[in-house]
């Protein structure tokens, strides 16, 4: 905008003259590189001059690993400047026909020109990789953050400059979850997985809302009577129309996502209530994911479960596996001595499986520790399995924890397990896991003296 | 405040009449930059790292290492040491470059060792002290000659 003012006649005329800037000089203040709009201008004109019989090009999507950390930690005046130091080695490791912008946040993007593709992408998408995640010096502060990059090639992955933004943005996406600070090129494929997951991420987030989730339970019966002393309660989803889905493949979506928090409430509060018209002798065992951990409500969540539900805290046990304990040990074992002081037992679920770190079963008095079905299952073939079960046990019994073998289908796997001192069995030859109504028919049936009603 | 920052990098140079001129180049860069924003220091140099120490106020020892940061020839840059200091130790330096010499040489040839100069399990404060040492001499010798 200018004002103009003019000579006109006998007075003076005031003219204001809107002038629409040109859109190359609209810029990101902060860093002065140009933003999404001229990004997206520069990518057309470049797919038509390709179309033409140009050269092709690439455009190389630039995302930060940890930059929140330095906003949360450093305050954003350390994160804004720097930002600048970001997008000056964007800048000086682009050359000057390529264009750097500004996608907002820590996003950048850089349209490459004019060089033999894919391989320029390569050797730029390396070096930004190398020079972007070099240590920096702000304020007085040695910052580290690492970038992630995503590339696709104009016009090979798409054909007007959303696609292509979309796809070199689904290949930065692939790059930060193959472990961040590297690049991957844009594969057609890549499209399809990101959509498959998106569609069970609306329909995970549904099941939430509708309650299109339910609890089967597992028997566990001591190993040397058969009587059951518990179950382990098992989430079901029942999609319409995907039917069962299993919890491999929502679990570690609903984790990623930050859906495992209320879904894992649900379950503690849904099976405390179920256990709480259980016998008196019963007990229930729920699974917490390691993500349940971060953040201080878990403890809330399970006083408040067994509060509403009447559940005395000696007949609830928390099943956590080796994952809870990788990072933030201390932390979580904050946590675990919160939830043993409630009176809720704590047992180690997979034993044998991940890293099967000795130092976890002395870091923490774990009730129980179970033994993870894939040994069991094979005990009988697998001279080794066998020595392993042997050893879980023989631990357990020395540490003055109980073990539960886990995925008995054989009455040759339970003479075995019998013979070794297992404490518990858990699996199908003693139960498969069953509704809610036909587990409280099974302990009300078996111990009438137990009813608790 | 004076501000000290000790870095080492693995460089991409192979040894060879070419690496000479490249320190020649990275030196008269360095030391023409450095006087203007009012840094000092020294810089060791051999087949296979660069060592260096900047001196001077905060904002210009920062400009310097994002150039050094934003040079291609530098590969692997490890940040050892920055904070402020109570005065600078090489103030006489633009950037003295320890190893040019032929005591530095031999000095430099004992810390190199066969293997080549490995100066991943120093500590910012050994790196410095190493530097500060060797350019003494050097001066010294250069003095006495």
């Amino acid at each position: 905008m200018s004002l103009h003012r003019r000579v006109h006649g006998d007075g003076w005329l005031l003219e204001l003259h809107l002038v629409a800037r040109p859109a190359s000089t609209i810029t990101d203040a902060l860093t002065g590189l140009v933003g999404r709009d001229e990004l997206r201008r520069r990518i057309s004109a470049q797919l038509g001059s390709t179309h033409r019989g140009g050269e092709g090009f690439a455009i190389l999507c630039v995302d930060l690993d940890r930059f929140k950390a330095v906003n949360d930690t450093l305050g954003h005046p350390v994160g804004d400047a720097l930002l600048k130091k970001v997008a000056d080695r964007l800048v000086k490791a682009a050359r000057q026909e390529d264009l750097v912008a500004r996608l907002g946040g820590d996003e950048f993007a850089i349209v490459q020109v004019g060089t033999g593709q894919p391989e320029a992408a390569e050797a730029l998408a390396a070096r930004l990789v190398d020079l972007v995640g070099r240590t920096y010096v702000v304020d007085g502060h040695m910052l580290n953050v690492g970038a992630s990059v995503g590339v696709a090639i104009g016009s090979a992955n798409g054909r007007d400059a959303d696609t292509l933004l979309k796809n070199a943005d689904l290949a930065l996406y692939r790059a930060k979850e193959d472990g961040r600070g590297m690049f991957r090129f844009f594969e057609p494929g890549m499209d399809a997985k990101m959509q498959a997951r998106r569609s069970l991420e609306i329909d995970l987030r549904r099941a939430l809302a509708l309650k299109e989730f339910d609890l089967a339970y597992q028997p566990q019966v001591s190993a040397d009577g058969g009587g059951v002393t518990g179950f382990e309660a098992l989430l079901r989803w029942k999609h319409p129309e995907r039917g069962m889905v299993s919890p491999v493949d929502f679990i570690p979506l609903a984790e990623e996502i930050g859906l495992i928090g209320p879904i894992g409430e649900w379950v503690l509060r849904t099976a405390c209530a179920e256990a709480a018209r259980w016998p008196d002798n019963i007990t229930l065992a729920v699974n917490l994911s390691p993500v349940q951990f971060r953040g201080a409500k878990l403890v809330t969540i399970v006083t408040s479960a067994l509060a509403h539900s009447g559940l005395p805290a000696g007949r609830l046990e928390l099943e956590i596996t080796e994952g809870a304990l990788l990072d933030n040990t201390d932390a979580v074992l904050s946590v675990l001595n919160a939830l043993r002081e409630l009176g809720v037992s704590i047992s180690m679920d997979d034993f044998g499986t991940g890293y099967s770190s000795l130092s976890y079963l002395q870091k923490f008095p774990f009730t129980k520790i179970k033994i993870d079905q894939s040994f069991v299952r094979q005990m009988e073939e697998s001279a080794d399995c066998s020595a392993i079960v042997r050893a879980v046990i023989a631990l357990g019994r020395s540490l003055g924890m109980k073990t539960t073998a886990e995925g008995v289908e054989t009455e040759g796997q339970r003479e075995r397990i019998r013979a070794e001192g297992c404490t518990e069995i858990q699996g199908y030859l003693t139960g498969k896991p069953m509704c809610a109504a036909d587990a409280a028919t099974l302990v009300c049936n078996m111990a009438p003296e137990g009813l608790a009603r | 405040m004076i501000h000290r920052l000790v870095y080492y990098s693995r460089n991409r140079l192979t040894d060879g009449p070419l690496t000479a001129w490249i320190i020649k180049d990275i030196l008269s860069a360095s030391r023409a930059n450095n006087a203007r924003v009012g840094v000092t220091g020294a810089l060791m140099f051999n087949a296979g790292c660069f060592a260096q120490v900047l001196e001077g106020p905060q904002q210009a020892v920062e400009e310097t290492f994002e150039r050094i940061q934003q040079d291609e020839r530098h590969g692997d840059v490890s940040l050892l040491d920055f904070g402020p200091v109570g005065e600078p130790a090489f103030e006489t330096w633009s950037m003295g470059y320890v190893g040019g010499s032929e005591s530095g040489r031999t000095r430099f040839a004992g810390i190199a060792g066969e293997s080549g100069f490995n100066p991943s399990n120093f500590t910012g404060d050994r790196l410095f002290e190493t530097l500060h040492r060797l350019a003494l001499e050097e001066e010294e010798a250069a003095l006495a000659a």
